[in-house]
């Protein structure tokens, strides 16, 4: 018997050929028509930026800052971007803002995320009241952040000279040593309330139950958070936590307003710098290098994002 | 020969034309600016200039706008003309939209056939949005620029050419200064609409209170450094307003005065003949003034901590609250402490009242070498056919436009609150009579035009100001370099950005 035949000679076990990828898309073609209009359009205002920043950085732009007579120059951008030591200084400077930022704004949102959970009187105002910095605009923030902080007028130093913490106010942002330092603690009241709002969201999936039997089994709090809360929170802090260092290492506004990435360089980040070197220097050329750089980096930390996602669907699938 | 070989020597070719263009540009351009002071006879006699000989010419002569401009082009020309600029906002006084909007009347009432499409865009936005509309094609035919906006645009050839003669003036009727701005590769791109400059502000009280003289301001910028200290060890608070704030236009108006009447400059803008060739930011003149700076911020600590972050928006409410006791400031400052003085309430009232019964305005301090302060305001400018929405420029209705804008009349009634008729025939106007009997101060900022230098005629001048010539102040009083180390490294910078380099 031919069926019979076959199937002994493909042997248990071993799974039906899958059909080509051209035959599986034709099947699925309903699916991808209706993405179609998604995708056209992502390539227009995606995909052709980013094919002409790619082109552009390996140009130079002419003195007369006209881009039709940009000149094709290779790598030489790169290689004058990456052996410039304020690369490494600004890459430096990206580096400790994003990690700072990200790990005190997630442990912050953590731990209000963690007291949030808790019933008890004024749970809602509470949750309102610390969700105001991550609504509130971002610009007005940083203004009234610089006033706060502000060398001769600040609130701040003015405290600390009223309550006899300094004799001066203290000089926040308009020195090299601190400046960028005081930026992240703005960066980090200001988002901050979005780790909490993720992790509040990933407590509710903790199973009520489990917490209460590890308690019956005398677990105490660290216990019960470390055994039984914290692995349920481990997929939504991967999520969190790489969406915060892809927004750590997007962040332009704050450094931009408060101090333009001042003094002396001292807190110009990743974006600041591509800014300044693209649109008010208009080195569209060296820019768009830098753009490049970043946005390889950015598309690394991407495919983590995705892979974090898509193990989270794995495991639900059981597969 | 190998590719990268014939690279580099179609780049240095390159270099060696942009250089050659460059000078050939400054030096058509110096010779054309400096002839006008030499051989042509101004419109007014500028060697004459001050308070009193402003206020001598106000009012003695009657211009016919309407009679000038249509032997240009016929009063019963029909055609149509598109336009943008900075007109009046919300915040503008009264009297700014009520000239915009009887020149539009007037216009009208002279030109009735022609038609106008006009855009009003704010400052910040302008720039940007006639780059794409470039782009696309669809720009206006007349557009209005901050002073050193059309340099770009000429560069990259967008413009047409434009002189005065073009609508029935001469060079001669206005600043040579000002048309030295709209020259790029010898060739003129447009007309100056308003020029100004700022003067010198100070708080009489506080300068009495610290031992000085309060109705004399300091005559060298060494006698402001002195004075500063002086202040700040006696009273406490800040002397100078200094500004020192990165990408911030305020920093480069407030701080190349200084550097230019010390002798230096970010190239040679300051000299008869600018050429345009080789930084200046490493020479002794601007040594001296990075060195006045870091002692007034670092030394003596007589200027605001705040200044690396400052723009001159927060210089005014340390001013108004009789904590800082002199700035450069813009013709508008006065009006502005006004305003301030006006909403503030209870203590702060009095302290507001009494800083503006003592406010006065002088002349920027001088140095070793000169007076000097940034020639700043606008100029109106044709776009190319061939950029304009619609591919054709109505000429005849562009000139109509334009000359009645640059006339003696509406030069200076459209810059009543805050600038100068850019046509030197507008000093004479019963207008600017006007305005200097209700303006305070207008004649002692108006009295600074003469010593006005503008920035470099160069595509790339917004970089070297509003970059490289703060970072050197930065990295002066921040202690992260040297004054010389400072010097070197800013002009290595602008050398590199003149010969092409990232």
């Amino acid at each position: 018997m031919s069926s019979g035949q076959a199937i002994f000679t493909d042997g248990p076990g071993t799974a039906p050929r899958r059909p080509g990828l051209f035959s599986r898309m034709w099947k699925q073609r309903a699916d991808y028509l209706y993405v179609l209009p998604a995708i056209i359009v992502m390539l227009i205002v995606i995909g052709y930026p980013i094919y002409y920043t790619i082109d552009l950085s390996f140009s130079r732009t002419p003195t007369t800052l006209k881009l039709s007579d940009k000149t094709f120059v290779g790598l030489q951008n790169y290689v004058a971007i990456l052996t410039s030591p304020n690369f490494w200084k600004v890459t430096w400077q990206t580096l400790v803002w994003t990690v700072l930022s990200t790990i005190f704004a997630f442990g912050l949102g953590l731990g209000a995320a963690l007291s949030l959970h808790r019933e008890f009187a004024g749970r809602a105002f509470m949750r309102g009241l610390l969700l105001i910095p991550w609504v509130i605009s971002a610009v007005a923030a940083s203004y009234v952040w610089k006033w706060l902080y502000h060398s001769d007028f600040g609130a701040i130093g003015a405290l600390m000279v009223q309550i006899g913490v300094t004799d001066e106010p203290i000089n926040f942002i308009d020195n090299t040593r601190t400046s960028l330092y005081a930026l992240i603690v703005v960066n980090v009241w200001k988002e901050f309330s979005f780790a909490m709002i993720m992790l509040m969201a990933g407590l509710q999936t903790v199973p009520e139950s489990l917490l209460r039997a590890a308690q019956v089994d005398g677990a105490n709090a660290w216990q019960r958070f470390w055994h039984v809360t914290w692995p349920h929170l481990s997929g939504v802090s991967m999520v969190t936590i790489l969406l915060l260092v892809v927004q750590n290492f997007n962040s332009f506004i704050i450094p931009f307003v408060m101090t333009g990435g001042g003094p002396a360089g001292s807190t110009h980040i990743w974006i600041t710098h591509i800014y300044e070197i693209a649109f008010q220097r208009q080195n569209w050329g060296a820019g768009a290098a830098y753009a490049v750089i970043l946005f390889i980096l950015m598309m690394i930390l991407g495919i983590f994002y995705v892979r974090a996602l898509t193990r989270g669907d794995a495991t639900r699938a059981g597969t | 020969m190998t590719t990268s070989r014939y690279r580099e020597s179609a780049l240095a070719a390159m270099r060696r034309r942009t250089l050659l263009k460059y000078s050939v540009a400054a030096i058509v351009a110096a010779g054309w600016a400096g002839g006008f002071t030499s051989a042509m006879a101004q419109s007014v006699d500028l060697s004459k200039w001050s308070p009193e000989y402003i206020r001598s010419i106000a009012g003695t002569e009657t211009f016919d706008t309407a009679g000038t401009c249509g032997k240009v082009v016929p009063n019963d020309y029909a055609g149509k003309v598109s336009y943008w600029y900075t007109g009046p906002f919300e915040a503008d006084p009264v009297i700014a939209h009520e000239q915009d909007a009887a020149f539009w009347e007037a216009f009208k009432k002279t030109y009735p056939n022609i038609e106008t499409d006009v855009q009003s865009i704010t400052y910040n936005e302008l720039l940007d949005k006639f780059r794409t509309s470039l782009l696309g094609n669809a720009a206006p035919m007349v557009i209005r620029l901050q002073i050193l906006g059309g340099v770009e645009f000429a560069a990259k050839g967008y413009l047409e050419p434009l002189k005065p003669e073009d609508v029935g003036y001469t060079t001669a009727d206005f600043w040579p200064g000002a048309l030295k701005s709209v020259t790029w590769d010898g060739v003129g791109y447009g007309i100056p609409t308003n020029n100004e400059t700022m003067g010198f502000i100070w708080n009489a009280k506080i300068f009495a209170d610290a031992g000085l003289d309060p109705e004399k301001p300091p005559a060298t910028w060494d006698d402001v450094v002195a004075y500063s200290k002086q202040i700040h060890d006696k009273l406490g608070i800040s002397g100078y307003g200094l500004v020192a704030k990165q990408n911030a236009g305020n920093t480069p108006f407030r701080f190349m005065p200084t550097i230019w009447a010390y002798g230096g400059g970010a190239l040679d803008e300051a000299s008869e003949n600018p050429t345009y060739e080789k930084a200046q930011l490493n020479s002794e003149g601007t040594k001296a003034a990075l060195q006045a700076i870091y002692d007034m911020y670092v030394r003596d600590g007589s200027v605001p901590t705040s200044a690396l972050t400052n723009t001159q928006a927060e210089n005014q409410a340390p001013f108004i609250g009789g904590q800082l006791a002199m700035m450069i400031a813009h013709p508008a400052e006065y009006a502005r402490m006004l305003d301030l003085a006006s909403k503030a309430t209870g203590a702060d009232k009095e302290v507001a009242d009494a800083v503006v019964e003592n406010m006065r305005y002088g002349l920027i301090p001088e140095g070793p070498a000169r007076r000097a302060v940034v020639f700043g305001g606008s100029n109106i400018h044709v776009v190319k056919a061939e950029y304009v929405e619609g591919g054709v420029v109505d000429e005849q209705a562009v000139k109509a436009l334009i000359c009645m804008w640059t006339s003696p009349e509406w030069s200076t009634k459209l810059a009543w609150v805050g600038s100068n008729p850019g046509n030197l025939g507008g000093f004479k106007t019963e207008w600017m009579k006007e305005r200097l009997d209700t303006i305070k101060f207008l004649d002692v900022t108006t009295s600074m035009l003469p010593s006005g230098i503008p920035f470099p005629v160069l595509p790339y001048a917004p970089e070297i100001m509003n970059i490289i010539v703060p970072d050197m102040m930065q990295n002066v009083l921040t202690g992260t370099m040297t004054v010389d180390e400072a010097a070197e490294d800013a002009a290595a910078k602008v050398d590199a950005l003149s010969s092409g380099g990232i």
